[in-house]
């Protein structure tokens, strides 16, 4: 028998340990600190322009209006082809993003989200340049960091007052004299003597939800969890007053706490039981599909204000779209962005009637000023709503929306604190004392401090 | 002499051949296996978000972990869940496993399937299933309830219902591998052992406690193991039905790891995975050491 050149024991642990060494040394994470790629428009001509760009989208009724709108932007730009795809992007964006793998061009996401892999994305402040002073300034701040955008602004969601215009009327109650939260819950005070079974504020049930919503109303005084700076100021004046007008709502028992359009939401909507809902101009979706006994009873206004001549809407929500750093053809990308967004043929494709959507996609306003005249509406105004221009309203209200600072990467993590106490702060398990500081405490300790 | 000659006389009169054969294994071992274990182990040790420079933190993650409440109340929330899942689990298993061995069962067949059809259904469709028949407002079971005169209950949206909402999931959808696991171990006892205490006089019930029970603790430690492993690593059940709420009563410790990932902080995910690990092992060590068989205790 012949003798090894080595025992296995001595294979083994000299192939583990080139293994070990090696791993050590080609495989430590991340790499050197770059400055964001700084993306630049193509030069040549719209029909010279030619490729393949794979987008992502939402799926549901958006993906088929961007996808009608895609086709026109196919008109303009012949030789571009668009693979335009329905994915949950909540759940694989971020992943893809911070993986590598299979990136598209560029893709649809939450503002809220944007800030949280600005490093994986193109720096667009270049080519948002010529149309930022048309741009709400909402948009522009939730889009960029440390002073470099990384959204194209597409969408701003203002908040509106939904209300029932029958129950008003029957108590009295004249909606355009609703022009602070003190006269709203003087409103609802009167609506609940006529009727005692109703709760008539509906105030959200999910954490994520309601946490979007308080940003609305911090917004709406020209506030947000952190300033430019990244600095907490929940524990604020103006958090103190929403905070406070909450608790007060629920110690008259005039709120309805229930999710978001789920079966036991839109049963108390029917019923009569509530009667406003604070909301962004996307609830529209509830009484053209959803509410079927009122249908045609609801009514939108503007929001009413913290202060005397306070701004009367705060932006909720809202998306915008994004190139990843690791895209093949941004450039095209960028074209089509550029095309939905600020251009005319764009948004009135996106905004405009369509198979979908016969009057118009009303569930929100874009960001572009241009588009935002009164009185030229992009949209139909609403049988649903009894014929009202949502239109004219939704773009005064969105015209008030005061400037916010960078939403910070950490907001969709916050709302296991904040988000969560909102709903004690509902439910009359907690103070507005006791929502700030333990919400402040936990989100300096779990994500400022480790940023 | 041929080329293909001139390898196989190679490949023959080297000492290497042997260690080239069992190469693949190590090479795909290493891609795969070790290769991300020592990276992620290294990422522990580091503040990275996925992208640009990671830093070195040395424990601070760990220690960061260490001293997280939220940490501990996710490691709690899966402990409550190992309680409210395993011993059940475990005796339902058995239990279902001595009444399929019965070959005088009628429709053992029809049995064996239904058992099994939870374990093999995907678990999101199922997961689906639970928010409609557990929904408070609209929900099947509470409309039982109120038939009865009983008041609507929180199944998924208070803190006291849903850990037990989620471990029943868990239950329906993995007792038929339980099943299955003491099934084949109970099948492994003689006949003749039974038989022997039937001539003695032993009752059904001696047979089962004296026979059955101690001879399938092999299977049952492994079932413990698995299941240990299994509640720990539990994500997909919370992550659909509840999404960790309310109030993080179902953030379990697979959950709050995920967390981690999905806010890009990678290292503390990283850290959070073999904290989980060391965790998982020690427990997997104590159900081994408490269900031996005596006859290796001795």
């Amino acid at each position: 028998m012949s003798t090894p050149l080595m025992n296995r024991r001595g294979f083994l642990k000299g192939a583990l340990g080139v293994a070990a060494a090696g791993s050590l040394a080609a495989c430590a994470p991340g790499g050197p600190s770059t400055q964001p790629s700084k993306l630049a428009a193509p030069t040549a001509s719209a029909s010279s322009v030619k490729g393949e760009i794979t987008i992502w989208n939402r799926s549901g009724d958006l993906f088929k209006v961007f996808d009608a709108a895609i086709a026109k932007f196919r008109e303009a730009y012949p030789n571009v082809t668009v693979n335009h795809q329905a994915v949950d992007i909540d759940a694989k964006l971020a992943n893809t993003l911070i993986s590598g793998t299979d990136v598209p061009d560029g893709s649809f996401w939450d503002d809220a989200k944007i800030g949280g892999q600005a490093e994986h994305l193109y720096d667009l402040t270049d080519l948002i340049a010529p149309y930022r002073e048309q741009t709400a300034p909402y948009k522009l701040s939730v889009n960029t960091v440390d002073g470099k955008i990384y959204g194209v602004p597409w969408d701003l969601d203002p908040g509106l007052l939904w209300y029932r215009e029958d129950i008003l009327e029957s108590a009295g109650v004249d909606p355009a004299g609703l022009a602070t939260y003190d006269d709203l819950l003087a409103a609802a005070r009167t609506v609940k003597e006529k009727d005692p079974t109703t709760r008539p504020i509906h105030m959200e049930k999910t954490p994520f939800l309601s946490q979007l919503w308080l940003e609305m109303l911090a917004n709406q005084q020209g506030t947000s969890l952190t300033d430019a700076q990244g600095k907490l100021r929940l524990d604020s004046e103006e958090y103190r007053r929403i905070f406070g007008w909450i608790q007060n709502a629920v110690k008259d028992d005039l709120v309805t706490h229930a999710p978001y359009l789920e079966a036991a939401d839109v049963k108390t909507l029917d019923s009569g039981q509530q009667v406003f809902v604070p909301w962004a101009i996307w609830w529209s979706f509830a009484p053209q599909q959803l509410l079927k006994a009122t249908k045609g009873k609801w009514r939108a206004a503007p929001l009413p204000a913290w202060t005397p001549g306070g701004a009367r809407s705060g932006a909720m929500g809202g998306s915008s779209f994004v190139i990843p750093a690791k895209a093949k053809n941004p450039e095209l990308a960028w074209l089509l962005y550029e095309f939905l967004c600020f251009k005319e043929p764009g948004y009135t494709a996106v905004y405009g009637p369509n198979d979908v959507y016969p009057g118009g996609l009303s569930t929100s306003v874009p960001s572009f000023s241009p588009a935002l005249d009164p009185a030229k509406p992009l949209f139909q105004p609403i049988e649903a709503l009894g014929g009202q221009d949502l239109w004219k309203v939704a773009v005064e209200a969105a015209g008030t929306i005061p400037a916010a600072a960078p939403i910070p990467w950490w907001w969709a993590q916050s709302v296991d604190y904040l988000g969560n106490n909102v709903q004690r702060l509902i439910e009359g398990k907690m103070t507005p004392d006791q929502v700030i500081s333990e919400s402040a405490e936990k989100i300096q300790r779990n994500l400022i401090d480790r940023s | 002499m041929s080329l293909a000659r001139l390898d196989r006389t190679f490949l023959r009169s080297t000492r290497l051949s042997p260690y080239l054969f069992i190469a693949p294994f190590f090479v795909v071992f290493g891609a795969f296996g070790i290769y991300p274990l020592i990276y992620a182990l290294q990422l522990s040790f580091m503040r990275w978000r996925g992208a640009g420079e990671a830093h070195w933190v040395g424990a601070g993650n760990y220690l960061y972990l260490l001293t997280s409440p939220e940490f501990w109340a996710s490691l709690g929330n899966s402990a409550v869940m190992w309680l409210l899942i395993v011993p059940i689990q475990v005796m339902a298993g058995l239990g279902g496993a001595v009444l399929l061995a019965n070959a005088k069962l009628r429709l053992r067949g029809l049995f064996r399937v239904a058992f099994i059809a939870p374990f093999v259904t995907p678990l999101v469709a199922m997961a689906q299933v639970w928010i409609v028949v557990f929904d408070q407002d609209y929900g099947l079971v509470n409309y039982l309830l109120n038939l009865v005169g009983l008041p609507d209950v929180g199944w998924l949206t208070s803190t006291a219902w849903s850990k037990p909402t989620l471990a029943l999931l868990f239950l329906w959808k993995t007792t038929g591998f339980a099943i299955i696991i003491l099934l084949a171990g109970l099948q492994a006892v003689p006949g003749g052992v039974y038989e022997a205490a039937a001539l003695d006089g032993a009752s059904r019930w001696r047979q089962f406690w004296s026979i059955t029970v101690p001879l399938v603790r092999r299977s049952m430690a492994f079932l413990v193991v698995v299941q240990t492993l299994a509640v720990f690593q539990m994500f997909a059940e919370p992550f659909v039905v509840t999404e960790g709420g309310p109030y993080g009563s179902t953030t379990t410790a697979g959950l709050y790891l995920y967390e981690h990932i999905t806010a890009s902080d990678l290292g503390t995910g990283a850290a959070n995975s073999f904290l989980l690990v060391l965790l998982v092992f020690g427990l997997s060590l104590v159900s081994v050491r408490l269900l031996r068989p005596k006859d290796e205790v001795s």
